[in-house]
C-alpha cells in the first residue's frame, strides 16, 4: 500500500510514461462531472488534474489573482511550468469560476492542441439532462475528430462495463475502510482515488485487486477518533497525513477526490450517452449544483452514520465561496444531528499552515473526547 | 503532589507549578530560538526560584507551539493543545467563565467551555496576522510607541480615525498616511485598538459569546482592546485574577494534575 501512496504522489507516474512510450494519449480534466468513459472508449487515458498540495504559484499569479482558490492557482502553475506538458489535451468545464479561470488562462498561455469546453448544467431536470446528453455527444465528436478515432456505442458500452467493475471494487474497498476495524487509513484511501484517475484504467484494475486483497488482512490501530473529511477539492495527501498523525483516523469522506467520485454512481447500462448523462448529472454532489443542498446533506449524514464517525472535519480553500458557504450550513446541520464539526479554512498546500491545522485538529479531538 | 505546565508561544514562554489546588509559582520569558530551549529555560528558572528539581514535579503537560517537541525531549509527560489549556486554565481561575478570548502573539482564539469545564467549541484565526498581537506590534513600531503605551495613549483619544482595512500591511500604510497628515497619535492608537477588537469580535461571533467572558494572552493587558471588545460584543469581561499570559501554562498544569492522577 505504501508503494501506492508513493506512486500517487507523482504527477507523472511511471505507468503514464510507459503509456506514452507506447503511443498512448492522455487528456486532462478536473471536475468529477466529466464522464471518463468517453475518453476511455476512445483509447485515451483520462487524467484528473491535481496539484498534490504543491505550494509554488509565481507563474500562475501572473494570470489568476491572489483572491482565487489556491488549488486552481497551483494547478495552473503546473500547467504553465511544463509539469503537465505530457497531456495531449484539456477538458474544461464550468465547475466554478476559479476553475474556469484556471483552464482559460492555461489555454491562453499554452494553446494546447486539443481543448474542449464541456458545459455541465447547474440543475437536474428533463431539459437539463437532454442538454447534457447533447453536450456529451459534442464531446464524443470533438474527441473523435481531433484524435481520429471512432468512438462507437460498443466501445462506450465496454468502457462503461469497466467503470461498473471498478466502482464496485472501490465500494468494497471503501467499505473495509469504514468498517469496525478500518483496513486502510484516510491517506491511503485518498491515494487510491488519486491513482484511479491517473493510471491507465486496466492497470488500475490490477492495483485495485491487490489493494482489496491486502486490505482484507489489514487493520489500522492506535487512533483517537474516527473522522469524516468533507469539503472542497482536496488532493493534499499531506493534509490527511497531518490529521491522522495527531490521532484522527479519516474513516470516510465526502470529497470529490474521494467517495463523491464514485460511491453513489449507478450501474451504467442502456443507451451509453443517456446513461452517462443521467449518472453524472443526477449524482453530482457538489455545491455548484443549485437547489440540491438536501441531497448533499443527506449524503454526508448517511456517510457519517455508516462509518460511525465521532466527528466531521469540513475543509475549504480560502476564497472558495461554494464550499465556504456550504460548510457553514453543513456545520449547523451536522451539529444538530449530533455530529461534532470542525470547519477548517485553509491556504491550499501551505506548509506554513500545517502547524495551526494540527493545533485545531488536536483541540477538536480533545473536544470530542478522543 | 506538584504538577507543572509549560506553554511555549510565538513570542513568550511560561511555566506554572500548582500544588494542593494553588499556584505555587509562575514564570514568563521571551522565547529563545527554539521551543525546547525556551521550555528548558523557563522551567529551569521557575524551579530554581522555587528551590525544586525536575523530578519534584509529578507530572508535566506542555502546550503551545512546539508542545510536541517539548514532550519528545522528555521535558513533559504529555502535550495538550493550547486551545484546551487556555479554556481549562480560565475556568479553574473563574469557574463561571464560559467564553475565553485569547489573543497571543500570532494567534487569536475564542474558546467556549461548558458548565462541566469541558471544551465545547472554538475558533482560531487563520494564517493572517491581523487580529493578533503581531498586528499591534507592527502598528506600535510604525507609531514609534511601546505596546504598553498603545493601551494608555488610546484613552486620550478625542477623534479616532477610520482605518478601512483589517489587513496588517494595508493598515500600516494607512497609519503612516495619518502620521504624515499630523493626526494625533492618540487618535490613531485608538483606531488601531478598535480595528483589532473588530477583527476578534468577528471571530467570536462565529462560535457565539456566552457569559461570563474573560480574556487571556498578552493582548488582554491592553485595556483599550478589552473595552472595545466589551462595547462591540455587549458584554463585560471578568478580569483575569492572574497575569493573563500564564493562563495557558496554568491550564496545562491543571490538566497535568488530572492526567497525572492526583487522588
Ligand atoms: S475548491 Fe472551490 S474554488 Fe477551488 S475548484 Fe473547488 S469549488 Fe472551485
Amino acid at each position: 500500500m505504501e508503494d501506492a501512496i508513493r506512486l500517487a504522489g507523482d504527477i507523472l507516474n511511471s505507468h503514464l510514461e510507459e503509456w506514452r512510450r507506447a503511443g498512448g494519449r492522455i487528456v486532462g480534466y478536473t471536475c468529477v462531472a466529466t464522464p471518463r468513459e468517453i475518453m476511455d472508449a476512445a483509447g485515451i487515458l483520462p487524467y484528473r488534474i491535481r496539484a498534490l498540495g504543491k505550494p509554488e504559484r509565481e507563474l500562475a499569479d501572473a494570470y489568476l489573482s491572489r483572491f482565487n482558490c489556491g488549488f486552481c492557482r497551483a494547478c495552473l502553475q503546473l500547467g504553465l511550468d511544463g509539469t503537465y506538458d505530457f497531456l495531449d489535451g484539456l477538458v474544461e468545464n464550468n465547475g466554478c469560476d476559479h476553475l474556469r479561470g484556471m483552464f482559460e488562462d492555461w489555454q491562453y498561455a499554452k494553446d494546447p492542441a486539443f481543448f474542449h469546453y464541456l458545459r455541465v448544467p447547474h440543475t437536474v431536470s428533463e431539459e437539463a439532462l437532454e442538454f447534457f446528453a447533447e453536450e456529451l455527444e459534442l464531446f464524443r465528436e470533438a474527441l473523435g475528430r481531433h484524435f481520429q478515432v471512432d468512438i462507437s456505442d460498443a466501445s462506450l458500452a465496454e468502457a462503461m462495463e469497466r467503470s461498473n467493475r471498478t466502482r464496485e471494487k472501490l465500494r468494497e474497498l471503501f467499505s473495509l475502510r469504514e468498517g469496525e476495524r478500518p483496513a486502510l487509513t484516510g491517506r491511503q484511501a485518498m491515494a487510491v482515488i488519486l491513482l484511479e484517475s491517473s493510471l491507465p484504467p486496466a492497470v488500475f484494475e490490477d492495483y485495485l485487486a491487490r489493494f482489496l486483497e491486502e486490505s482484507e488482512r489489514n487493520e489500522v490501530r492506535g487512533y483517537r477518533a474516527r473522522l469524516l473529511l468533507a469539503g472542497s477539492a482536496t488532493d493534499e495527501l499531506a493534509l490527511v497525513g497531518e490529521i491522522e498523525d495527531v490521532g484522527g483516523l479519516v474513516v470516510s469522506d465526502a470529497l470529490c477526490y474521494g467517495t463523491r467520485a464514485f460511491w453513489n454512481l449507478p450501474r451504467l447500462a442502456g443507451d451509453p450517452i443517456h446513461a452517462l448523462a443521467e449518472a453524472y448529472l443526477k449524482h453530482l454532489l457538489c455545491p455548484r449544483m443549485f437547489d440540491d443542498y438536501a441531497t448533499r446533506l443527506d449524503y454526508v449524514l448517511r456517510t457519517a452514520r455508516r462509518a460511525r464517525v465521532d466527528g466531521a472535519v469540513l475543509v475549504h480553500n480560502k476564497f472558495c465561496d461554494l464550499h465556504g458557504v456550504e460548510n457553514v450550513r453543513l456545520r449547523l446541520d451536522l451539529e444538530e444531528a449530533g455530529i461534532p464539526v470542525l470547519v477548517l479554512e485553509k491556504e491550499y498546500g501551505s506548509g506554513a499552515d500545517l502547524g495551526r491545522i494540527r493545533t485545531r485538529i488536536q483541540a477538536f479531538l480533545e473536544r470530542i473526547g478522543g | 503532589m506538584r504538577f507543572g505546565g509549560i506553554d511555549v508561544g510565538s513570542l513568550t514562554a511560561q511555566a506554572v507549578v500548582v500544588e494542593n489546588g494553588r499556584i505555587t509559582g509562575s514564570k514568563s520569558i521571551g522565547v529563545r530560538p527554539n521551543p525546547v530551549e525556551s521550555a528548558e529555560t523557563v522551567l529551569g528558572m521557575l524551579l530554581s526560584e522555587l528551590g525544586l528539581r525536575h523530578q519534584d514535579i509529578s507530572y508535566i503537560v506542555s502546550t503551545g507551539y512546539g508542545r510536541e517537541q517539548v514532550q519528545a525531549k522528555g521535558l513533559a509527560h504529555a502535550n495538550v493543545s493550547e486551545i484546551s489549556c487556555h479554556g481549562v486554565g480560565a475556568v479553574w481561575l473563574l469557574p463561571g467563565v464560559r467564553t475565553i478570548i485569547d489573543i497571543g502573539g500570532q494567534d487569536a482564539k475564542v474558546i467556549r467551555m461548558d458548565a462541566s469545564g469541558e471544551l465545547k467549541d472554538f475558533v482560531m484565526n487563520d494564517k493572517c496576522a491581523a487580529g493578533t498581537g503581531r498586528f499591534l506590534e507592527v502598528m506600535c513600531r510604525t507609531l514609534g510607541i511601546t505596546l504598553d503605551e498603545l493601551g494608555t495613549l488610546s484613552l486620550k483619544a478625542r477623534n479616532p480615525v477610520g482605518l478601512s482595512s483589517r489587513c496588517s500591511i494595508f493598515c500600516e500604510t494607512e497609519v503612516l498616511h495619518y502620521l504624515q497628515r499630523g493626526t494625533d497619535k492618540a487618535d490613531i492608537a485608538a483606531s488601531v485598538n478598535r480595528a483589532m477588537a473588530e477583527r476578534v469580535a468577528a471571530l467570536a461571533r462565529r462560535v457565539g459569546v456566552e457569559p461570563e467572558v474573560t480574556m487571556s494572552g498578552g493582548v488582554a493587558k491592553n485595556g483599550a482592546v478589552k473595552s472595545e471588545l466589551e462595547r462591540i460584543l455587549g458584554v463585560r469581561m471578568v478580569p483575569c485574577p492572574v497575569d493573563p499570559q500564564i493562563v495557558g501554562a496554568l491550564g496545562a498544569a491543571v490538566l497535568a494534575r488530572k492526567m497525572g492522577g492526583e487522588r
